[in-house]
């Protein structure tokens, strides 16, 4: 193939200005996520990573793992550049994490935890459950795990001595199906994510009915270590994630996640989970 | 069996062909079902044996980790992969038989014991795709690592296979029938087509009664198989028998000559003997014409030798002569053979209607001898024909129309009974058309042959189940019928 003088010299030019952009703006920049939300929904972390991408200028990767702990710990060393959490972690490492934002469900960046069983079981409380096999989330889940231990603790009892057996699914949407399918009598689960299966799966949120609902405590927040919390990239996400709402994409992101939008908070809106890791601990220690 | 016995060769053959041709079709079926049954249990087999392996190798660390919300989740996952729904339900216990896990928790309880689950479940190896189960049930180690470290129980869905096997023996069955029955009459119709010609001589060997015709050429019995050849064979012989018959005709005719040789010798010596004295006695009178007394001697013995003469000619047409020869017809003669028949078809209980409407002065025109053997030997064929209980009627006319140029008065003979009619070479020796040969039967061939004597003629005709022949005979005087 022969190219004109002209071809020849746009070809140039081109790589002169690919050449010319600074490397910081290529690097993506790296969201870790929690099992917090629906995160089997391939579609929903498509929209949200789209989102941002389009409101930081640079390519949002979605860095995923099985367990809060693994997550957490990416964040605190550092393979993370901020992650969604839950309030739990978030106050389990205050002291080197801060938060960037805090989704807002229903008016409040508030959500409660939810304690499920079968439609057809007699329990009404969490009392009733003595010997099952109950299944929670995630052990730095809030609501998949601190409340339901934390309401045990009140009573200084343990969820190992208490339960017949515990399992942990790693996933809000997995205590459902467990309980929902029968595998376990009892599970922990987060508010916002029963509601929001019980619009997006109604059937199988059906199967389940909840015996238990918590107070109100801080929705799970995305956090960024401190010492990052002024570096370009970190607070350009801050800003994209709090604008969210003001971009189609994310406007979209957020309709699929159900939520209304990101807010800022401070750290007293964790107090309500603060003050059941001191119950638990009181039993756990 | 008799009415199988009963059944002509060429019907039997066809059908026997027929059914063997079905007999390979329900064979040919049962090999086709029985090999498909071999490969769908070894399917199955190989199906449950790499179900296994899988779930062995997905679930092994979830198992040796107790790690119930896992297993449950992995075998969610592979029953909701599996092709067509091929696993129903699956669950996965520990070394101790406690069931950690199951597709329908419900029904297999986490911590229940797997051996409530596993009556009449089978290892991979022995499962068998049955024709009433859709699904089979099968129960194998869980080994991970080299290590036994559970138990599966896996229920599969087998309702395509069996489906399968129903299509395939529905085609089978359906496709071989429609082949089977086609073979089948194609077998029945080309060996009955083969058998054409054997059947044909049969037939044909049947109408001869007694009297074998040779079998005519015909394109069915060309060629140098066996048919052709038996057919061959066949004429050979009727050749054979006709060139016998011709002989012992001729030997009969030279021996007729031979007695006529013998009989003229001996009438002339038994005439020359008395010639010589006749002739002398006559010499004697011409000589001696003028005595008396030599005349009267000699005339003497001319009357002797005359009455010797005499008595000789009547000692040979005394001999000779046929019994009533010259008698002329009567009614007598019909009443006779009235009742010389009526003991014939009695003993067939046959009925016989006689009418005879020939004024006696007419009859007198007609020799009695043919015209008694004519009517007795048609009555006795119509007998012979009729069967048992059947019908005979002899009616005897005087009809002017039968030859109204030549003979105004003609003498009607006409014998019908109710049989199934003459055959073609029965109806060739009485109407004497066509090369017959000299046939027995019930004398047809004499009929014809007086018949032709007397000038006159034979009609068949058959109608409404009634064969009639009729012979016309003209009238003739007894000069000339004594000539025929």
């Amino acid at each position: 193939m022969e190219l004109s003088r002209r071809e020849v010299l746009a070809i140039g030019c081109a790589s002169a200005l690919v050449s010319a952009f600074p490397a910081q703006a290529r690097t993506p920049f790296r969201l870790g996520l929690t099992p917090v939300f629906l995160d089997n929904d391939a579609v929903v972390i498509e929209r949200l990573r789209s989102a941002l991408t389009e409101a930081l200028g640079v390519p949002v990767t979605m860095e995923q793992r099985r367990t809060y702990k693994e997550v957490t710990e990416m964040l605190l060393d550092g393979a993370l550049d901020a992650a969604w959490l839950c309030g739990y972690p978030y106050l389990q490492h205050k002291n080197v994490l801060d938060l960037v934002a805090v989704p807002v469900w229903n008016g409040k960046p508030l959500y409660r935890s939810y304690l499920i069983v079968a439609p057809d079981d007699d329990a009404t409380s969490l009392d009733d459950l003595r010997g099952a096999i109950h299944a929670f989330s995630d052990p730095d889940s809030n609501s998949g795990f601190l409340v339901t231990a934390s309401e045990l603790a009140k009573k200084g009892l343990r969820p190992d001595g208490y339960f017949g057996r515990t399992i942990f699914t790693y996933g809000h949407r997995n205590v459902v199906r467990a309980v929902s399918s029968g595998l376990v009598r009892s599970g922990s689960v987060d508010g916002y994510v029963w509601e929001a299966l019980s619009v997006m799966e109604p059937e199988m949120t059906a199967r389940t009915k909840v015996i238990f609902r918590s107070e109100w405590l801080g929705f799970p927040p995305v956090c960024a270590r401190k010492d990052r919390m002024q570096d370009a990239g970190v607070a350009a996400f801050q800003r994209a994630v709090l604008g969210l709402r003001d971009s189609a994409k994310g406007q979209a992101a957020l309709d699929l996640l159900q939520l209304d939008s990101m807010t800022a908070a401070e750290p007293a809106l964790f107090d309500g989970i603060a003050r059941r890791m001191e119950i638990y601990n009181t039993v756990s220690r | 069996m008799m009415w199988w016995r009963r059944l002509s060769l060429s019907v039997r053959v066809p059908m026997v062909v027929a059914l063997l041709m079905m007999l390979v079709g329900i064979v040919a079926s049962q090999f086709v079902l029985t090999e498909l049954d071999r490969q769908q249990t070894s399917r199955i087999r190989e199906i449950a044996r790499l179900h296994v392996q899988a779930l062995s190798v997905a679930l092994g660390p979830h198992v040796l980790r107790n790690d119930i919300w896992e297993v449950y989740d992995t075998l969610e996952r592979a029953a909701g992969a599996s092709t067509g729904r091929r696993t129903l339900f699956s669950a996965v216990a520990d070394v101790q038989g406690s069931i950690l896990a199951a597709t329908e928790p419900r029904r297999a309880p986490v911590a229940s014991p797997i051996s409530a689950l596993t009556i009449g479940s089978h290892p991979p190896s022995d499962l068998v795709v049955a024709q009433a189960a859709p699904h089979v049930k099968l129960f194998a180690p869980l080994v991970y690592q080299g290590r036994n470290v559970g138990m599966i129980l896996t229920e599969l869905n087998i309702s395509d296979l069996i489906a399968d096997r129903v299509e395939t023996r529905r085609i089978l069955i359906f496709g071989n029938a429609v082949v089977t029955m086609i073979l089948a009459l194609l077998g029945y119709f080309a060996t009955r087509r083969m058998l054409v010609p054997i059947s044909r001589l049969v037939v044909w060997m049947g109408d001869t009664e007694g009297s074998p015709i040779r079998f005519p050429d015909g394109t069915a019995l060309e060629g140098d198989g066996e048919p052709a050849r038996l057919v061959k064979t066949y004429n050979q012989m009727v050749d054979a028998i006709e060139a016998k018959a011709d002989t012992e005709r001729r030997l009969a005719e030279r021996e007729r000559f031979v007695s006529l040789g013998r009989l003229s010798s001996s009438l002339a010596h038994e005439i020359n003997n008395p010639l010589g004295g006749l002739l002398t006695a006559t010499d004697t009178i011409q000589k001696f014409a003028d005595r008396p007394d030599v005349v009267r001697q000699s005339a003497g013995l001319l009357q002797r030798g005359l009455a010797h003469l005499r008595d000789v000619a009547r000692a040979t047409l005394e001999q000779n002569r046929l019994d009533r020869q010259g008698a002329e017809l009567s009614l007598d003669d019909f009443d006779d053979l009235h009742v010389l028949m009526q003991p014939e078809t009695a003993r067939r209980f046959q009925t016989l209607d006689w009418k005879v409407t020939v004024e006696p002065e007419f009859m007198r025109g007609f020799p009695a001898a043919p015209v008694r053997q004519i009517a007795l030997n048609l009555l006795l064929n119509a007998s012979e024909a009729a069967g048992q209980h059947g019908g005979v009627s002899l009616e005897l006319s005087a009809r002017p129309d039968m030859q109204p140029d030549t003979h105004p008065d003609t003498l009607c003979i006409t014998v019908s009974d109710t049989g199934e009619g003459l055959s073609r070479t029965a109806a060739k020796r009485l109407l004497g058309t066509g090369e017959t040969s000299p046939g027995s039967g019930v004398g047809l061939r004499l009929v014809h042959d007086l018949v032709t004597e007397l000038d006159g003629q034979v009609r068949l005709n058959r109608a409404d189940g009634i064969t009639r022949v009729e012979i016309g005979l003209p009238c003739k005087t007894m000069a000339e019928a004594r000539a025929c």
